[in-house]
């Protein structure tokens, strides 16, 4: 029997909601794995959870600034396509290391990537062309298992594991930021394609490479009402400046 | 063989007891999941402020690997009474030695009993089921 899995699409969403539908889907999401596929309005740059305010310098310059319940990087939210997988911790997408979990998610969007037109491959030992020093940027830093395309980071993700669920929330770089100059962009290879046609084939690739049936749907009554009452705490100034 | 003087949890820390108190960390499986045998992959800890008082189970900090964020949780209620503040900056000891130089806290526990934890033997049996 095809398992099935929810999906929850937010194109245009604010950045606190964002975030709080995030933890209320890693933390009460249910045994059923979700995956969200959003977009965010207004752009916004979210901070790692461990990092400090004061070290990242594109924060003068966001429209909003969220802090995430993962780790890593910032990430400026702006001409991309955000993705975010909930489910239990047994689950064969994420049992085991935490190394070989990610080896799974990236390589559903290394062939999302490779339908739509773009060479995408983990980055392996190759140094990246936009690894930058100190800007504190996830597209700046790079590892092993990050998806690189034209010698440049161009997707950039991270896990909360927390109580026997993991939530995996990744950015694929649609098109070019000023926040984040010298990343790789699905529009250099491909123009034209928006964020959505990128979800489109997401979708398909979620589907086929997983062997799942995809449910489209909305949140639950009490996960949206759990987000909403959420959503003020992920751009309070005490959660923003904890570091 | 994991030690045998210590108590494990399904979320893979351990407890043991040392007089009054009981110190917690976490097992060598818990760090090789975040790490994969990378030392340097362990990037951040946060643990708590002695005298803050916790309930079973409860998340007392957090750790983060380059790729992961973990809760690290207590299976024993009690009071904070000492915390190992060399592991914040020196997160490669979990990987040398998570049974002894890597305890976390040192708890003050409510009641003294470590009843209804795993001991090693039934531990290593639940790591057997979650590697199939």
């Amino acid at each position: 029997m095809t398992e099935r899995w929810r999906l929850v699409r937010h194109f245009g969403g604010g950045p606190g909601f964002h975030m709080a539908a995030d933890e209320t889907l890693l933390v009460s999401g249910g045994r059923e794995p979700v995956l969200r596929l959003y977009t965010w309005e207004p752009a916004a740059l979210s901070l790692g959870y461990f990092q400090r305010y004061a070290d990242v310098a594109a924060t003068a310059e966001a429209e909003a600034v969220v802090r995430r319940i993962t780790g890593g990087g910032a990430i400026h939210h702006a001409h991309e396509l955000t993705f975010a997988i909930a489910a239990p911790d047994e689950h064969p997408l994420y049992r085991g290391e935490v190394r070989a979990s990610y080896e799974r998610v990236h390589a559903v969007i290394v062939a999302a990537l490779f339908e739509v037109g773009v060479e995408a491959r983990l980055r392996a030992e190759a140094a990246l062309a936009s690894d930058r020093q100190e800007t504190g940027m996830c597209f700046h830093e790079s590892t092993d298992l990050d998806i690189a395309w034209d010698g440049r980071k161009g997707v950039g993700s991270a896990q909360r594991r927390t109580a026997g669920r993991v939530l995996h929330h990744g950015s694929i770089k649609v098109g070019g930021d000023a926040l984040e100059p010298g990343v790789a962009t699905v529009q250099e290879g491909r123009p034209g394609t928006s964020p959505e046609d990128l979800a489109g084939v997401l979708e398909e690739c979620f589907a086929r490479l997983l062997e799942v049936e995809l449910v489209p749907g909305e949140l639950t009554e009490a996960e949206r009402k759990r987000a909403e009452s959420r959503a003020a705490h992920f751009t309070s100034r005490e959660f923003l400046h904890r570091r | 063989m994991r030690p045998e003087d210590r108590k494990y949890t399904k979320s893979h820390e351990w407890v043991k007891l040392d007089g009054a108190t009981m110190l917690i960390g976490i097992t060598d499986f818990a760090v090789n999941e975040l790490c994969s045998g990378n030392e340097g992959d362990l990037v951040y800890c946060d643990l708590p402020e002695e005298g803050r008082q916790l309930e079973a189970g409860e998340t007392f900090g957090e750790i983060e690997s380059v790729k992961a964020v973990s809760d690290l949780n207590t299976p024993v209620a009690g009071t904070v009474a000492d915390v190992n503040a060399a592991i914040e900056d020196h997160l490669e000891i979990l990987s040398r030695d998570p049974w002894k130089e890597g305890w976390l806290i040192r708890i003050k526990p409510v009641i003294k009993t470590l009843d209804g934890l795993m001991d090693a033997s039934e531990y290593e049996e639940l790591l057997a089921q979650e590697q199939h």
